[in-house]
């Protein structure tokens, strides 16, 4: 019995995670007739808006962008230069194309092939899995090994990926076949297409898409190529171009198809072959810059305008000038830049000359003294113009105007222009709301019957202020990223090393995941890792965390169902109490994994979904957030991420949370837990963390707060700030009751290690990159999981860097974590001996550590002034001076030394 | 001057009675849940899918902003409706604190884009307007009279373009986060002339401002603390001469630590401690103990001015781990203790009415009312000597009311008095501080009523106490009358979607509670439904 429908988003979720900070929307969902967004030149990103000096610093290799080089191409003198900007251009390029699904007979009746191709250029992916007969859910199985086409990689134990593929020269479709027995027991293939370059995820209708290969299977709403043999089918494409045209009320049509399905179990595998195609589109935002530097030119009294981009082909500015803040467009007299038309009257419309080398173009434009602005906008096609902030481009040409003298100076530093202007800009577009709103509103007073506009009013307000709060937590947030680092940082030295904080131990522990992907597999893990207590407490932890306890959908326990159910995979509750107490005689303490984001239902609700929980917690649907489609929950909309493969608690509820927190009281007093781990706490507020450990009071908790790094082409960016700062958001607002593993650290480890690029190791300020220089005592380093390693390999180490990784986050500060699979490898010896040093020198969470060195082939830091390390093939030796240092260890690329 | 936005927009309301009726009834028939789909949902007022309740719910909201923002005459009697509706349902004037560092000692705006954005969303919220601190350390930084207002001239610019008030805190303490130390020129006198400055038992300095006993010395090159802030006040007035009344509405006086009226009585705390200790008496620099000295001379008993308490416990200490705050028979009650205590507390009175008499003299003929703001000191107020409100200088015990002659050098200034910690409540404190914040608060508000002083509120805690913004709410209204209420502090906190949808919501109720006395029909049911909002605020404000 299952209550996972699209369990294959489980892995994608996560995996998709790693992708969410890339530029690129996605858009297919063929069932969405008006998502026909083509193009939305410039778009307004509210919470993008700190990026974008960062985008224009990216961007530099292609030359022109850079405000200081735009300096360097043209006669300015900053002396005179008043006015300098370089305005970001965005806009969204939608690729519209189709791909399809094909089904058809192979070499005989037996062996029949499903194909999925895309016409779209890309690295497409194929993440699919099948069901087998008798299966009731929709839970994926891994297809059988002979399905598998060449180059395909297994996704945890239900799924594939296969890349699709140009199957000849000059074929337009890259395409995957997959060919199957039709005696098999499978009862269809489910699948989504997955764009690798951009992470998007393309599903059908919002659901995967499945082809079933038994008809029974045809109760759900996304099945795709159905049989024409039943009359009460329409068929395929009937029945999708049905959808569109009723797609309001494509809920009801589910249930009843579903209704229908139950009549119709009996079928023989009678498979028909059909061809289908879809629309698909990927949108991708093209990102481009504008500057514009002004100065006075003093001969002739007129202003000097130079306008540069990177935009490449023929640009033409459309613009004219005003004599005041009203901006009203005005032709300025004669004489115009060369290639200039006036067009209609209204306005000048300019081609920019392309710039030497090809990358980009310019074009420098005088204009009498008397005018007080310079407005423009971009054209590239008649139909494509870019504007800023949907308005025109508007460049003060006196000084005063804009900004009081004092500032001016200061905009000749690139970064900080961009905000005076961008301000100025803003301040125009917000007044222009909210004269709108006024002139919406009293309209409202006074007419009644036009209630209708009157909404949109209410609902501009509402969203500018939402908006604008966004943005301003967005500034706020990213200007001030020091606070935790400072104030952390003063508030822990005040306190003694050996006090206890609830939530964050003594500030000494090191953990031990004592688990793996395959621990279940035994079934008798408590038992096993119950014998190997007394040698992990020699070896120097203290403390360690055991698998989900809870009875599971999933045998590795993620999927809890009954949470008051200790049977698991693992062992049941007495063996889990047996293993406890070994682990506290022989002195380490206990994290549990506690899985609080989402729930196995035990019922399905009366449309069939599974939203019903049974056992001592038999929450009803309220518990359930209400913003994910798949389980019709009737709670609030979730606090945070969706974790797609099984309902999300609400816990916004109080009785939910009332029972939480009696549950994890429970756990605490009857099995003996110290703490918890906490499984994917992206899918709900920080703060309800605070609440739940604050009941609970643990010793020692630790997030998983696990979202993708920042890279731009493909490549890590060196500074990770903003990704550390949203685990720090996260702890913050659990209010540091608890840690969270550094992702980020481990992140710049595979970057530093693999590409040979240690300078990643030390951020702008020295300290280090991850969470663990910001905040050190709620950071839990580690290298490795069960997710990310063991046979999921989800987010793989660097083979064979292990060790450089442990010999890293082992010396510094922080609370380190090593993963079961490395303790009980080769790497063992390597691995105790840094716990000896890590012991030895007492190094704790909050350790001082000076980064000596970070280049390129050579990392090297002195601990607390204890303990040297360096990592990399490239040379280091600690300073002979008032200290003498002597060697411990060693290993590939790292050794470590103690001060004598 | 007050500016009476409800008044007009009530007028408005009863213009288009219907439609908003008719939603106010929807929004009684809500359910529970759907409220607090209102309030978790992060960034989405207005979310697609939502039910038809809910987008009724979020229309009552729109509506109620988009009143807000109509622009309004202001004068305070507009109309016969606001002017007959009794003083507590009149408009709570919000305002909302600026970041501390709005200013930077360079004197250019921080996070200037941030705060434009910022002010843009509070003025469309419909808050009043908002406080910005003006710190001596960046205005008069360099040399003596030597002043910089361009920064903060160019906030108060943004802030009336945007069409909000200014509340001006002038601020002659330092700060250690964010770091806004004293002027240098102090500080340079300071690090040779150590008696500038506080010294307590041990003889540790607190440089976080000027002793009160210097103020009338010439330590200053020649002149003394009071003449530099007279001047400083001056300056400040001719330099914000067109905003003065009109955009700026109110100036509060800095009077000592963080502003307050107390000494630094409490500024070693350990921040890790969950008590606040007792705190230390801070009369050991030179220039406290010649006043000292003095007083006890002209008493008759000299060998009480030759020093402080010897029996005071120290900062973290609790009240019973020395004797002179021992609830029976500490030396508190004795003659020593009440001819120390007395000193202690008048001096710290009339420094403040020299500070209050200053800022009214110099402003008084602007139209800007002028305030001055005291510590809400609560812990230990459950005991019968009250040491903490002692140590910070507040003679304020079981026996007597401490809080009656700071309110009266108020009313004789015309002062107004600014009250933190209106978001503390009583059960969140922890038991063995004996802190009772509310209680204190009500008698100080007792005190201030009898003077008829006016009172301006604001939250101590920046993060969010637990409870605070129902904790708020019950100080705004029934009895409790304020003339303001000033919410710290802008910043990234502040608008993080943990805490913004809890302040808009506890904006809509502010609003809300006005507006049903004019609203009679429906106004049980909506009243009903405002606490059951308020209650989910709460607990999950609380998580």
């Amino acid at each position: 019995m299952s209550t996972v429908t699209i369990r294959p988003l489980l892995p994608s979720y996560r995996r998709a995670n790693l992708n969410f900070r890339d530029r690129t929307n996605i858009l297919l969902k063929p069932n969405y007739i008006n998502y026909s967004i083509k193009s939305a030149p410039n778009a307004r990103r509210f919470c993008s808006f700190k990026k974008l000096q960062k985008i224009t610093v990216s961007s530099s290799t292609s030359t022109s962008t850079s405000p200081a080089t735009s300096t360097d191409t043209t006669p300015v003198r900053p002396g005179d230069v008043f006015f300098k900007e370089t305005f970001p251009l965005k806009r969204t390029h939608a690729v519209e194309g189709k791909m399809f699904v094909r089904l058809q007979k192979g070499k005989d009746e037996k062996n029949w092939q499903l194909s999925v191709g895309c016409n779209i250029p890309g690295k497409w992916i194929l993440h699919w899995g099948v069901s087998f007969v008798g299966d009731n859910g929709s839970e994926w199985d891994q297809p059988p090994k002979k399905m598998r086409p060449p180059g395909s990689v297994s996704i945890k134990d239900y799924a594939i990926e296969t890349p699709l593929k140009k199957l000849a020269e000059g074929d337009v479709f890259d395409q995957v076949n997959i060919d199957f027995d039709t005696r098999s027991d499978i009862a269809a293939i489910n699948f989504v297409l997955k764009d690798e370059e951009t992470g998007a995820w393309y599903q059908h209708r919002g659901r995967d898409f499945k082809v079933p290969l038994v008809d029974y299977l045809q109760h759900d709403g996304n099945v795709i190529g159905t049989k024409s043999t039943f009359g009460l089918w329409p068929g395929a494409l009937g029945q999708l171009s049905k959808m569109i045209l009723k797609a309001d009320t494509s809920q009801s049509g589910i249930q009843d198809s579903s209704s229908e399905s139950c009549e119709l179990k009996q079928e023989n595998k009678h498979l028909e072959g059909f061809y289908e195609e879809l629309p698909i589109v990927k949108e991708i935002i093209i990102e481009n810059t504008v500057s514009v530097s002004v100065r006075k030119c003093p001969e002739t009294a007129k202003t000097l305008l130079n306008l540069e981009t990177d935009l490449t082909g023929d640009v033409v500015v459309h613009w004219g000038v005003c004599r005041d803040d009203s901006k009203n467009w005005e032709i300025p007299a004669e004489p115009y830049p060369p290639e200039t038309i006036v067009f209609k009257n209204k306005a000048l419309r300019t081609l920019l000359q392309p710039k030497e080398g090809g990358k980009g173009c310019s074009r420098l434009f005088t204009v009498d003294e008397e005018f007080a602005g310079f407005l423009f906008v971009l054209k590239l096609n008649e139909n494509t113009w870019l504007k800023c902030m949907e308005n025109d481009f508007y460049i003060p040409l006196t000084s005063s105007s804009c900004l009081p003298a004092e500032s001016v100076q200061e905009m000749l530093i690139p970064g900080k222009a961009e905000e005076a202007t961008q301000e100025v800009s803003q301040t125009a577009y917000t007044a222009g709301i909210i004269k709108e709103i006024r002139n919406l509103v009293s309209d409202f007073s006074s007419d009644i019957s036009r209630k209708t506009k009157s909404k949109e009013a209410q609902k501009s307000i509402l969203l500018e202020i939402e908006k604008l709060a966004a943005e301003a937590y967005s500034i706020f947030r990213t200007t001030a990223p020091t606070f935790f680092e400072e104030a952390a940082v003063e508030l822990e030295e005040s306190k003694p090393p050996a006090k206890i904080s609830p939530g964050t131990g003594t500030g000494f522990e090191i953990l031990c995941q004592g688990f793996n992907w395959e621990s279940h597999k035994s079934g008798r893990w408590y038992m096993e890792l119950k014998e190997k207590a007394t040698e992990l407490s020699s070896l120097g932890f203290s403390v360690i965390w055991l698998p989900p306890p809870t009875e599971s959908v999933s045998p590795e326990g993620y999927m809890p169902r009954d949470l008051y159910n200790l049977s698991s995979r693992y062992g049941n509750i007495d063996e889990l109490k047996d293993v406890v107490n070994k682990f506290h005689d022989v002195g380490m303490k206990i994290l549990g994994d506690v899985v609080l984001n989402h729930r196995c239902a035990h019922y399905q609700n009366q449309n069939g979904v599974w939203n019903i929980f049974g056992g001592r917690l038999n929450w009803d649907d309220r518990a359930v957030v209400a913003d994910d489609p798949h389980f019709q929950g009737r709670g609030n909309k979730s606090s945070g991420d969706n974790f797609h493969a099984a309902p999300n608690i609400d816990h916004s509820q109080d009785f939910v949370r009332k029972d939480i927190k009696e549950w994890l009281c429970w756990l605490r007093n009857e099995i003996g837990y110290d703490g918890w781990r906490l499984d994917f706490v992206r899918g709900f507020w920080g703060g309800y963390v605070k609440d739940y450990l604050e009941a609970t009071e643990p010793y020692f908790a630790v997030g998983e707060y696990w979202d993708s790094l920042s890279y731009t082409y493909g490549e890590m960016d060196h500074n990770q700030d903003a990704h550390r700062q949203r685990i720090i958001d996260w702890i913050n607002a659990a209010s540091g009751t608890a840690g969270a593993f550094d992702v980020t650290t481990k992140g710049i480890l595979h970057s530093a290690l693999d590409r040979c690029e240690y300078w990643r190791l030390s951020d702008e300020k020295g300290k280090p990159p991850g969470v663990v220089g910001w905040w050190p005592s709620r950071a839990v380093t580690f290298i490795e999981n069960h997710d990310t390693g063991s046979t999921q390999g989800h987010w793989r180490f660097p083979g064979g860097r292990e060790m450089q990784g442990y010999a890293y986050i082992l010396t510094h500060p922080g609370t380190p974590s090593v993963f079961y699979d490395h303790i009980f490898s080769h790497y063992r010896q390597e691995i105790e001996a840094l716990l000896s040093v890590r012991k030895r020198n007492k190094i704790h969470c909050r350790s001082r550590v000076e980064i000596v060195k970070a280049e390129r082939d050579v990392y090297a830091a002195i601990i607390d002034e204890k303990v040297a390390m360096k990592l990399g093939p490239g040379h280091y030796e600690p300073p002979s001076g008032s200290q003498n240092w002597s060697f411990v260890t060693e290993g590939r690329d790292y050794k470590v030394w103690e001060a004598a | 001057m007050e500016v009476s936005l409800m008044g007009n927009s009530q007028a408005n309301v009863v213009k288009t009675g219907l439609p908003y009726r008719d939603s106010r009834v929807c929004c009684s028939y809500k359910n529970k849940i759907d409220d607090k789909v209102l309030f978790v949902n992060r960034v989405s007022f207005l979310g697609q899918n939502r039910s038809a309740n809910l987008r009724k719910a979020q229309l009552r909201f729109c509506t109620k902003a988009s009143v807000q923002s109509q622009p309004l005459p202001s004068d305070r009697d507009s109309g016969p409706l606001s002017s007959a509706r009794p003083k507590s349902l009149d408009a709570v004037r919000l305002f909302v604190g600026l970041p501390l560092d709005t200013v930077s000692d360079a004197n250019t705006v921080n996070h200037a884009k941030a705060i434009a954005a910022g002010l843009k969303a509070l003025k469309l919220l419909g808050v009043e307007g908002v406080e910005l601190p003006v710190w001596w350390g960046v205005a008069e930084k360099e040399a003596m009279g030597k002043y910089n207002w361009s920064g903060y001239l160019a906030v108060a610019e943004m802030v009336e373009k945007i069409g909000l008030k200014l509340h001006v805190s002038l601020c002659f303490h330092a700060l250690k986060q964010p770091k806004i130390p004293l002027p240098d020129w102090v500080s340079q006198i300071g690090e040779s002339q150590s008696s500038i400055f506080y010294t307590d038992q041990s003889g540790q300095q607190f440089k976080g401002c000027l002793s009160l006993a210097v103020d009338d010395l010439p330590v200053l090159d020649g002149k003394t603390p009071i003449q530099v802030y007279q001047e400083f006040c001056e300056s400040f007035k001719s330099s914000f001469k067109p905003f003065m009344g009109t955009t700026i509405t109110g100036i509060s006086m800095g009077l000592g630590p963080d502003g307050e009226l107390r000494y630094p009585s409490h500024h070693r705390l350990a921040k890790s401690s969950k008590i606040p200790g007792v705190g230390e008496f801070q009369c050991c620099d030179r220039n406290m103990l010649n006043l000292l000295q003095q007083h006890a001379e002209a008493n008759g008993n000299p060998l009480w001015g030759l020093r402080g308490p010897h029996d005071a416990p120290s900062y973290d200490e609790s009240p019973n781990s020395n004797s002179f705050f021992k609830d029976n028979g500490g030396s508190w009650e004795s003659p020593y203790g009440d001819f120390f205590l007395s000193w202690y507390s008048s001096q710290l009175i009339s420094h403040g009415n020299c500070l209050l008499s200053l800022a009214s003299s110099t402003f008084g003929e602007t139209g800007v009312s002028i305030y001055g703001k005291i510590p809400l000191i609560h812990s230990w107020y459950k005991t019968r000597s009250h040491p903490s409100e002692l140590t910070a200088g507040l003679y304020n015990t079981a026996k007597r009311d401490g809080y009656a002659a700071v309110a009266e050098m108020f009313a004789k200034n015309s002062c107004k008095m600014i009250l933190p910690g209106m978001d503390l409540s009583d059960e969140h404190q922890p038991r063995e501080s004996f802190s009772s914040p509310e209680s204190l608060l009500a008698q100080i508000r007792t005190a201030c009523n009898k003077h008829g002083v006016e009172v301006s509120g604001q939250n101590s805690s920046v993060t969010g106490a637990p409870g605070g913004f129902e904790q708020m709410k019950k100080n705004l209204f029934g009895e409790n009358v304020v003339d303001l209420f000033t919410y710290q502090r802008m910043g990234a906190y502040f608008f993080s979607p943990e805490h913004f949808p809890s302040f808009t919501k506890f904006v809509r109720n502010l609003n809300q509670l006005e507006l049903h006395g004019d609203d009679l029909p429906v106004e049980e049911e909506v009243t009903e439904s405002v606490h059951t909002n308020a209650n989910t605020n709460i607990q999950v404000q609380a998580a």
